[in-house]
């Protein structure tokens, strides 16, 4: 067992530093980094209250005072965008949480227990699966009605197939080799093999599910906001504040631009870091790569 | 292939049949009463007796499972009810603007395969060098922009101030932003996915061997290299189809495209149920024959791939 735990802890610190060094990881980490900075200091970094309106200084260009301009209420763009990075996080780490934790629960239960309990579980998902994420979710927020939240929980309900899908596949292979056996042999409980020897095992592949997935819920997150079903007004999200300036953009083309630049950004941040980590674990890859 | 068939289009009612059924039972998890959600607060101004009406004109007064099998018999005649605001018949609508949907979803799978492939096919044969390095960047460049922005970004350019294009309409002058709209987002992930099946194409023995045979570049490509090219394009295309009919709701509402997307939304806002109900069965039955269509045309490729 001790080997077997040196090794084990070898790989994943190789795979760690590898990780370190791969080019796209460092970016994207950087990236995000940043957008994690701004979010929590997003009080100091603001000149100004996000929600305040001054309707003298509506559609200003950006200036010194304004760095992105201000929008149709004369609110201050750049204080908004930096708040948004809040809301961005939070709905993405909401929704990338439901995922994860119920496509965990349902891969493993699905893998672990098999019989009908996999049948029913897995083509539950094969058949979520045919349908793209942004259509479930909007056919959820039809239902649930317009929110912040509820496109929270729809768009987390809406990926809960690619980690199930996932989880699943790692626990058939690891349920498979000696040393799983082994410790069912020794009558280790359910709990502990789920534990002690699934989780730990499923994690690593599914941090390249978390990053990608991160940014198609951001992305589905601020398209349900822009097509009205989320965050609703006075709220700085980025999809909203794209929507709400929509009539202003041939006169004030700067509201359309910032908004737009800062999802790209942020999107583009966890679409590389999860493209490096994968590159990473992927030993295909490494071979031809090196 | 014939018992593939069969049992693809079997699989395929089923599937449809547990949509029919979960949308009519979709009605019943939203919280609290339906009828209540749909009038407003408090019922807003409608009297006990037109509450009573909608409940029943809802089918909402008698027992779940009876309502999901009326429901479900009325599809199969080709009744999906009504919507609560227009009193249209809700198939009629939606089947009325399918086409458009169609369009804008074809054309800009069109864009999505016209570009992203060679991009895709370049870079794979490029691979490891500064060409597949720069070209992968364009691509998750192209994934990451959401596309109601880039929609509006060409919108302004190319409508509002250089004046080319309409800003909204029906005929084949306004699809053009649109499908470009949809299909630029849907060509990166096409050249990514191009680029990684061909990647795997590249490194064959027989391509080693047209090679070593003496044969030239070309026609190495052309023969060796295009076919099984083509049949990860039809992968893509059954696997993309879906997500662009899903970006069609986006880029419908961003350019006041008359389709079922522009529809759907209006449908979630003003919570007509019966609407919603109708367009997630048109979508699902959409989506379903096509990957079954595909999943037929990869066979008609790919002689090595037999469903028995």
């Amino acid at each position: 067992m001790t080997g077997v735990k040196l090794v084990n802890h070898m790989e994943e610190r190789s795979n760690l530093n590898r990780a370190l060094r791969n080019r796209n990881v460092q970016m994207g980490g950087v990236i995000i980094m940043i957008l994690i900075a701004v979010a929590i200091f997003a009080p100091l970094l603001a000149p100004y209250d996000p929600a305040k309106i001054a309707l003298g200084k509506r559609l200003s260009a950006p200036s010194v005072a304004f760095l992105f301009g201000t929008d149709e209420f004369g609110r201050d763009i750049f204080s908004r965008v930096v708040f948004g990075a809040r809301l961005t996080l939070y709905v993405g780490i909401v929704a990338v949480g439901i995922g994860f934790i119920s496509g965990v629960a349902i891969g493993i239960s699905a893998g672990y227990f098999g019989g009908w309990l996999r049948s029913l579980l897995m083509r539950s998902v094969d058949y979520l699966y045919t349908f793209p994420d942004i259509l479930i979710a909007l056919g959820l927020v039809a239902f649930l009605g317009p929110s912040l939240t509820n496109v929270m929980i729809a768009v987390g309900f809406s990926v809960i197939p690619y980690y199930a899908r996932v989880t699943y596949s790692v626990v058939l292979v690891e349920r498979n080799k000696p040393y799983f056996e082994a410790s069912e042999i020794v009558g280790a409980s359910h709990w502990r093999l789920i534990l002690r020897h699934l989780l730990p095992n499923i994690v690593p592949p599914l941090i390249v599910v978390v990053s990608l997935g991160f940014s198609a819920a951001v992305l589905s997150a601020a398209a349900l906001s822009f097509l009205g079903l989320g965050a609703q007004p006075p709220d700085a999200e980025w999809g909203r504040m794209l929507a709400d300036g929509r009539n202003y953009i041939t006169r004030s083309p700067w509201i359309l631009i910032f908004p737009g630049l800062a999802i790209v950004i942020t999107v583009l941040g966890f679409n590389i870091l999860g493209d490096g980590i994968r590159d990473v674990l992927d030993p295909r890859q490494r071979k031809e790569g090196q | 292939m014939t018992n593939y068939i069969i049992r693809r289009l079997v699989i395929a009612f089923i599937t449809l049949m547990l949509s029919v059924i979960g949308v009519g039972l979709l009605i019943h998890i939203v919280p609290g009463d339906p009828v209540m959600v749909m009038l407003g607060k408090n019922g807003g101004s409608a009297t006990p007796e037109q509450i009573e009406n909608m409940r029943r004109v809802l089918g909402l007064d008698k027992p779940v499972w009876l309502q999901t099998l009326n429901y479900v018999k009325g599809v199969l005649s080709g009744d999906m009810g009504q919507s609560m605001f227009t009193d249209q018949p809700v198939g009629k609508t939606l089947f009325n603007v399918l086409p458009a949907t169609l369009a804008l979803a074809f054309s800009a799978m069109v864009v999505a395969v016209g570009v992203g492939l060679p991009l895709g096919f370049f870079a794979a044969y490029k691979h490891n060098t500064w060409v597949d390095n720069i070209l992968m960047l364009v691509a998750v460049l192209g994934v990451s922009i959401p596309q109601f922005w880039l929609g509006l970004i060409l919108l302004l350019f190319f409508s509002l101030t250089l004046g080319w294009l309409p800003v909204a309409g029906d005929d084949y002058r306004s699809l053009i932003l649109p499908a470009i709209t949809l299909g630029v987002t849907f060509s990166a992930i096409v050249a990514r996915m191009t680029r990684s099946s061909m990647i795997e194409v590249f490194s064959e023995d027989f391509m080693r061997t047209a090679r070593a045979k003496g044969l030239t570049e070309t026609i190495v490509l052309r023969r060796h290299a295009l076919k099984p090219s083509l049949i990860a394009v039809i992968t893509i295309v059954g696997v993309v189809f879906g997500y662009l009919m899903g970006g069609a709701v986006v880029v419908e509402n961003v350019f006041s495209w008359n389709g079922i997307g522009r529809l759907a939304l209006e449908a979630v806002l003003r919570r007509d149920y019966p609407m919603i109900q109708g367009f997630i069965l048109i979508f699902a039955s959409v989506i379903v024959i096509v990957s079954i269509l595909m999943d037929l045309t990869y066979a008609w490729l790919d002689p090595r791939i037999t469903y028995d």
